[in-house]
């Protein structure tokens, strides 16, 4: 069932299926849509008999639906789906966020907004992660920019989102996802359940202190708990009315996942210490990448978690070089995050190079930006 | 088991308003479970948001009150998840015929073993009263001052056409037949759906010259006919009118495979 | 046995009253404990289930009753005496 450790050579939303495998994936709902589609076939072909439960469901409001009722079962659930769909799902992940469910939802985006590019990429979902349910909440958000990142980020997903019981997010785009690479799976991978209520972690350097985070109810163990959306007590009594009550719980749900942004945190520096800096992540990191690979006066900060927003490398860079560019395929949406985090440390120089299109930022795309900006 | 072993007697009396019928509706229930000799810490109960979707809240068991509309793609996939518990899901005439029209049709054609119990009170009373798509023509709502210019569903036979492996309506004016009912949808497997046409006085009634819940348990008395026991087809002058009539009574008993049993998930026992 | 109202979940809204087939209820003048009207049991000797043990009959009230509020109890030595 799990793929054996080795090299392959794979599409990228395939190494995505593999990856939802090998982090113990038993419950996948999903529902066609253009460039996440692979994924539900083939999660369709994976999880079958006794390996999981896939299903096809009516509409993408039902497959994050029923990835929490399955997650509220105990198994790790997921589902996929690009710019539309997560239009769609904005409301059952604000439940996810206020139930604590952990839940992985893997978006591919696509050209938008509305019905826009269906096969081409962007990155125009990036702030609706954040911010796409009302209410305040956080949850954690990864950007592959390569195949093998498809594999490693979706395990990734799963883990933090079994560990914070929130709801995980793998920013995907139609160029990653459709990319084909080179995956090398290892020998060993670390894979982190959820601290089911009543047992006892046998690892408890991944416990994240009680205060923040409550021990996981699953249904069915005699628990008698009470899921719900509306703001709830810790004895899961529904008090709506209850300012202190609503106060403590949004914070705690908010402060479980800030204060452990350095755990969440992930990227990639090349070339530290550059004059000019280039902050970007996704596919949009592959251009810059090569430039700041071969030209010794820029370098690449490439965030490979967005959400929570990676502040400190973001303040470090920012306090080290003249000036920075951020490189997004949209028309400013982490830009304005990174932009605040560069200036209140001391940069004063923030451009934007935001392509839309379909098309990632090429080389030629950055270097004439970086013309532009005197860099180069 | 005792009545408050069954509910929560620590969070009694219930919020619902004097006269509601989902009071009723929880009497019925917790007979036909009791009568069963079923599991509670085996079920797991489902709503989504409304008067009616409150009640699992009610019970001592595992209970997700999910958002509107879509308790059935919750209970879905919790039940797939897992296939050894049981699900109960309470829902609305609003929640379930509305906005979780498509999960509802789905639900019945996917047919998961679940019983859904939707107490059809023919309004949106939760929110104060608005139209619903089962509010009777010409009635008056807090939506429709005017008289209601639209045309109620079915919803138990939508259920049969849609594939549901039972289907029964009843008021709560049918007590012991709609306990008998309840029994036999807690055992079927797959889909089985109860239609319980419930009073809303505080919301609809007192809207509609009916404020005293009685006089809402006579017009269901006046205006329930009972379907011929041997027809399975579905009527075919039902009167979608409510003020005309409410057909009540089994609509379907079949035995269409489950969905555990089509895709190979062991189900409960 | 004979029914009893709880005072402490009794909303009076009379659908006892209206549902008995023997006229056992009335509408009360005595306040619950949340304010409200309760109905009271105004004749328990029509009761289908007067001094009747074992499985009860008929219980339209009890399963009527939107919040719980009436059980059977068994009769007292002294109302059974009468």
């Amino acid at each position: 069932m799990r793929i054996a450790p080795g090299e392959y050579f794979l599409q990228g939303n395939e190494a995505c299926v593999e990856g939802a495998v090998a982090a113990g994936v038993r419950f996948f709902a999903g529902y066609p849509i253009t460039p996440s589609t692979e994924i539900a076939e083939g999660l369709s072909h994976k999880l079958r008999g006794t390996d999981g439960v896939f299903l096809q469901m009516e509409d993408e409001i039902a497959c994050i639906s029923a990835a929490i009722g399955a997650s509220w079962g105990g198994v790790k659930s997921m589902t996929a789906t690009s710019g539309p769909g997560f239009s769609l799902m904005q409301e059952s992940i604000g439940y996810a966020a206020m139930s604590e469910t952990p839940v992985v939802i893997v978006d591919v985006q696509r050209g938008g907004p509305s019905t826009g590019q269906p096969t081409r990429a962007a990155q125009g979902d990036v702030m609706q992660t954040r911010y796409g349910s009302h209410g305040d909440y956080q949850v954690i958000a990864f950007a592959p920019s390569s195949v093998q990142e498809m594999f490693d980020l979706t395990i990734d997903s799963f883990n933090y989102s079994e560990k914070y019981r929130v709801p995980a997010f793998l920013l995907s785009d139609a160029e990653v996802g459709h990319m084909r690479g080179l995956l090398r799976v290892p020998k060993k991978l670390h894979i982190v359940d959820r601290k089911e209520m009543g047992m006892k972690r046998p690892d408890e350097a991944y416990d994240v202190p009680d205060d923040l985070v409550r021990p996981f109810p699953v249904f069915g163990k005699g628990h008698k708990v009470m899921v719900t959306g509306m703001t709830h007590t810790d004895g899961y009594r529904i008090e709506p009315e209850d300012a202190k009550v609503h106060q403590e719980l949004v914070k705690r749900i908010n402060e479980k996942i800030l204060r452990n942004r350095k755990d969440i945190n992930k990227w990639e520096i090349v070339a530290a210490g550059s004059k000019t800096m280039i902050v970007s992540y996704g596919a949009s990191a592959l251009g810059p990448k090569e430039i700041a690979a071969t030209d010794e006066r820029i370098g690449l900060l490439r965030l490979k978690s967005i959400w929570p927003l990676p502040e400190e490398p973001i303040a470090e860079v920012a306090r080290e070089c003249q000036q920075i560019l951020v490189c997004e395929m949209n028309l400013g949406q982490l830009y304005y995050a990174i932009k605040r985090v560069a200036l209140e440390a001391g940069c004063k120089k923030i451009e934007l190079l935001g392509k839309v299109g379909g098309e990632p930022p090429t080389p030629s795309d950055v270097r004439h930006k970086l013309r532009e900006m005197g860099a180069i | 088991m005792e009545l408050f072993e069954f509910y929560r007697q620590d969070r009694w009396p219930h919020v619902f308003c004097p006269g509601c019928g989902n009071g009723t509706v929880m009497n019925c229930f917790y007979r036909a479970f009791n009568e069963l000799n079923l599991a509670l810490d085996k079920t797991a109960f489902v709503g989504g948001i409304g008067c009616s979707s409150r009640i699992p809240l009610y019970i001592n068991s595992d209970a997700l009150h999910t958002t509107h509309g879509r308790a059935i793609a919750f209970a879905t996939g919790l039940r797939l998840a897992k296939p050894e518990l049981k699900i109960v899901v309470f829902t609305g005439d609003g929640d379930l015929g509305a906005i979780g029209g498509n999960h509802f049709i789905n639900g019945c054609r996917r047919n998961v073993d679940m019983t859904v119990i939707c107490i059809n009170n023919n309004i949106y009373g939760m929110t104060g009263g608005q139209a619903s798509i089962t509010t009777p023509h010409e009635f008056l709502s807090t939506t429709t001052p005017y008289g209601n210019k639209e045309y109620p569903f079915d919803l138990a036979e939508i259920a049969v056409a849609a594939g549901a492996n039972y289907v029964a309506r009843w008021t709560t004016r049918h007590v012991h037949e709609l306990t008998k009912s309840l029994k036999i949808a807690l055992q079927k497997k797959g889909f089985a759906f109860v239609e319980v046409v419930s009073q809303c006085p505080t919301n609809f009634g007192r809207r509609n010259r009916m404020a005293d819940p009685s006089q809402m348990l006579g017009w269901f008395k006046e205006n329930s006919v009972r379907r011929d026991k041997t027809r399975r087809a579905a009527v075919d002058h039902v009167d979608l009118n409510l003020a005309g009539q409410v057909t009540v009574g089994e609509f379907v008993d079949r035995n269409r495979e489950c969905y555990e049993e089509l895709i190979g998930v062991e189900k409960h026992g | 046995m004979k029914p009893v109202i709880d005072l402490r979940f009794c909303k009076g809204c009379n659908i006892c009253v209206y549902i008995c087939p023997k006229k056992c209820y009335s509408k009360g003048t005595d306040l619950s404990d949340m304010g409200y009207f309760a109905a009271a049991v105004g004749a328990a000797e029509k009761c289908y289930n007067h001094r009747r043990e074992g499985k009860m009959i008929c219980e339209l009230c009890i399963l009527s009753c939107p919040d719980q509020a009436i059980s059977w109890h068994p009769e007292t030595e002294e109302e059974l005496r009468k």
